[in-house]
C-alpha cells in the first residue's frame, strides 16, 4: 500500500468527523459504506491473492453478526471482545468450506454460494438460538471507551475506519510477503508452483480464513450498529454481491481499490442515483458498472492513477 | 536414491506405464528414452507426484516410500523437476520465480544463492523480466532448471530441456548439466530424444516402449540392443538384418 493511502486514511480520521459529524444521516451513510468496504477488501483478498471468486461472503458476514450478537446477549461477553471472537467463529465455519478449495473457477463460486444458503437456512431453522425468522432485537450497542461513545455515528465511523486500515495493512503485508508472491504465481500456474514446494491448498486455506475473519468481524460490528438481526438480512445475497461490485468498480487487483470502490459506489448510489430515481436506482448503478467493465476493466483506482500520470506527463511537457 | 517398484499407470482403459521398475543413485545421470507416447513424461509425473500410479506401484526416494506423498512434500524432500513445455510462474519476474522456489522448496531465502543460480543459468540479465512474457525459449528452458535448482534438490528430473535448442546452445546446456552433476553431486534423470546427446551425457539409459521398460544399461549396451533399435528408430539392427 502506498504512503499516500496511509496519509489519506489519516486525513479521513480528522476531516470526515469534522465535516459531516453534525449530520447523522450522512455519517450513517458513510458508516454503511465502510461496512461494505470492509467486506469488499476481504472478498478481494480471497479473489486476488487466493484466486477464488466467492459468491458466498454473506455466509461469513451473517455468522459473524449472529455470533457477536449471541455472545454478547446470551453469554454477556463484552462487545469489543465479542467482535473478534465472532471473526474467529466465522473462520471456524469457513472450515466447512475447505473441501470446496479443491474446486476452481465457477465450481468454487457455486459451491460457496450453496454454503451461504445453507447457513441462512440454518439461522432460520435454529429458532432456539437465533429466534428464527423473527430475528434478534436489542443487540447491545457499541460501548463507550474512555469517555468516547463508540455507538455514536462518529464513534462507529472511527472504529470501522480503524478496522479498514488494519485490513488494508494486513492485505498489503500478505501481498508483499513470499506467501503473497506464491499466491500470485498460483493463479495461472498451480502445478508449476506446487512442483517447487508450494502447498497450494494450505495457502488458499489461509486466505479463506483471513477473508472469513475480516468479513465476520465486519458482520459483527454491523450487528452492534443496527442492533437487530434476522436471517434474510444477515445472510442476504447483497452482502455477497455488493462487495464484488465495489471491488470490481474500484479495481480488485489493487489493495485499496475495493475499499475506495465501495465508498464511492455506495455514497454515489445513495446520494445521487437515489435522488434521481427513488425506486430502482440500482439500475443506474448496474449501468455504470457495465460501462466500467467495458471501458476501464482494471477499475477506478488504476483509471485515476493513469489519468494522474498523464496529467503529470502533460505538465512536464 | 530413486527406486520405482512395479509402477503402473492407467488412464481409464489405457495403460500408459506398465510394471516399470527402475533404480538410480545420486552419482548417476540416467537418460530416459523412447518413442513419443512411450510413457516417459507420465513416469516423471508419477515420480514428482502429478499422477497417482495404480495400486501395487511404489515410488521410493532416499529409502522412503513417497508414492502417496503430495507434490509439494516431494519437492521439499529434494525432487526437482522441469516441464517439457516450460511452465514459468505467471505474474512473476525471473528472480521472483526463484525466490518462490527457494522459499518453499528449500525452506529459506538466500539472495546470494539466487544470484549464483541466475549467473550459472545465464539468466542474470533477465532477472527482473516478466518470466511468462519476457523470455525466449532457450531462456525459459534455463529458467525451468534454475527453478528446480533453487529448491536445492538431490535429484533433477529434466523433461526434454534440450529439445528445440540449436547445436551450440545444446552443447552449452549439456556442459552445464555435467557441471551441476559433478560440482553439486546432483543425480539427474533426463528425458531426451537425441541419441548422441544421451550417449555423451548419461551413465545409464532406460528405454520405454508402449509403457514398458524394454532396456536398461550403459548407452553402448542399450543402443546396440535389437529391441531398442526396432522400437526407438523403427529400423532393424544390422545383426537382425543379417540373421
Amino acid at each position: 500500500m502506498r504512503r499516500s493511502a496511509y496519509l489519506f486514511l489519516a486525513v479521513c480520521y480528522v476531516v470526515v468527523p469534522l465535516a459531516f459529524g453534525g449530520n447523522n444521516y450522512l455519517m450513517g451513510l458513510v458508516v454503511s459504506s465502510l461496512i461494505v468496504a470492509g467486506v469488499a477488501v476481504a472478498w478481494a483478498l480471497l479473489g486476488n491473492l487466493g484466486g477464488m471468486v466467492s459468491f458466498g461472503h454473506a455466509a461469513f458476514f451473517g455468522v459473524g453478526a449472529y455470533a457477536s450478537a449471541l455472545l454478547s446477549m446470551k453469554l454477556g461477553v463484552p462487545v469489543l471482545l465479542a467482535i473478534p471472537l465472532a471473526g474467529l467463529i466465522a473462520v471456524l465455519f469457513s472450515v466447512a468450506m475447505l473441501p470446496a478449495l479443491r474446486l476452481s473457477g465457477p465450481y468454487f463460486a457455486l459451491a460457496i454460494l450453496a454454503y451461504a444458503q445453507i447457513f441462512r437456512i440454518l439461522a432460520t431453522e435454529m429458532e432456539f438460538l437465533t429466534h428464527g425468522s423473527g430475528g434478534i432485537s436489542q443487540i447491545p450497542v457499541l460501548p463507550t471507551i474512555a469517555g468516547f461513545d463508540l455507538s455514536s455515528r462518529t464513534g462507529q465511523f472511527l472504529l470501522l475506519l480503524t478496522l479498514l486500515a488494519a485490513f488494508l495493512a494486513t492485505y498489503d503485508l500478505i501481498r508483499r510477503s513470499h506467501y503473497g508472491i506464491a499466491l500470485r504465481a498460483m493463479h495461472d500456474s498451480e502445478d508449476a508452483t506446487r512442483v517447487v514446494g508450494v502447498n497450494s491448498v494450505l495457502l488458499k486455506s489461509w486466505m479463506l480464513f483471513v477473508s472469513a475473519f475480516m468479513t465476520g468481524v465486519i458482520g459483527a460490528v454491523n450487528a452492534h450498529v443496527i442492533n437487530f438481526l434476522e436471517p434474510d438480512y444477515a445472510f442476504s445475497g447483497g452482502w455477497s454481491v455488493l462487495p464484488i461490485v465495489a471491488a470490481i468498480f474500484g479495481g480488485y487487483r489493487t489493495v485499496t481499490g475495493p475499499a475506495i470502490g465501495a465508498v464511492v459506489i455506495y455514497l454515489v448510489d445513495q446520494l445521487v442515483f437515489k435522488a434521481l430515481v427513488s425506486t430502482g436506482h440500482q439500475i443506474i448503478l448496474g449501468s455504470v458498472l457495465a460501462l466500467m467493465i467495458l471501458f476501464a476493466p482494471d477499475g477506478l483506482l488504476p483509471l485515476l492513477r493513469n489519468a494522474l500520470r498523464r496529467m503529470r506527463g502533460g505538465s512536464h511537457a | 536414491m530413486l527406486e520405482l517398484d512395479h509402477v503402473t499407470v492407467r488412464f481409464g482403459g489405457l495403460t500408459a506405464v506398465q510394471d516399470v521398475s527402475l533404480r538410480m543413485g545420486s552419482d548417476q545421470v540416467v537418460g530416459l528414452v523412447g518413442p513419443n507416447g512411450a510413457g516417459k513424461t507420465t513416469l516423471f509425473n508419477v515420480i514428482s507426484g502429478l499422477v497417482r500410479p495404480a495400486s501395487g506401484s511404489r515410488v521410493l526416494f532416499d529409502g522412503r516410500d513417497i508414492t502417496r506423498l503430495p507434490l509439494h512434500r516431494r519437492a521439499r524432500l529434494g525432487l526437482g523437476r522441469s516441464f517439457q513445455i516450460p511452465q514459468p510462474m505467471h505474474e512473476l519476474t525471473v528472480r521472483e520465480n526463484l525466490i518462490v522456489a527457494q522459499r518453499f522448496g528449500a525452506g529459506r531465502v538466500d539472495p546470494q544463492k539466487i544470484d549464483r543460480i541466475l549467473e550459472l543459468m545465464e539468466l542474470g540479465e533477465q532477472a527482473e523480466r516478466d518470466a511468462a512474457n519476457g523470455l525466449a525459449l532457450q531462456e525459459l528452458k534455463r529458467l525451468e532448471v534454475a527453478k528446480a535448482l533453487a529448491t536445492e534438490p538431490k535429484l533433477l528430473l529434466l523433461d526434454e530441456v534440450l529439445a528445440g535448442l540449436e547445436t551450440l546452445a545444446k552443447r552449452a546446456f549439456m556442459a552445464k548439466l555435467r557441471e551441476l552433476h559433478e560440482t553439486l553431486g546432483l543425480g539427474i534423470l533426463i528425458i531426451e530424444h537425441d541419441i548422441e546427446t544421451i550417449s555423451s551425457l548419461c551413465h545409464r539409459v532406460a528405454v520405454l516402449d508402449f509403457g514398458q521398460l524394454i532396456a536398461d544399461g550403459t548407452p553402448g549396451e542399450v543402443f546396440s540392443n535389437p529391441d531398442v533399435i526396432r522400437s526407438y528408430t523403427g529400423a532393424e539392427s544390422a545383426e537382425t538384418q543379417h540373421a
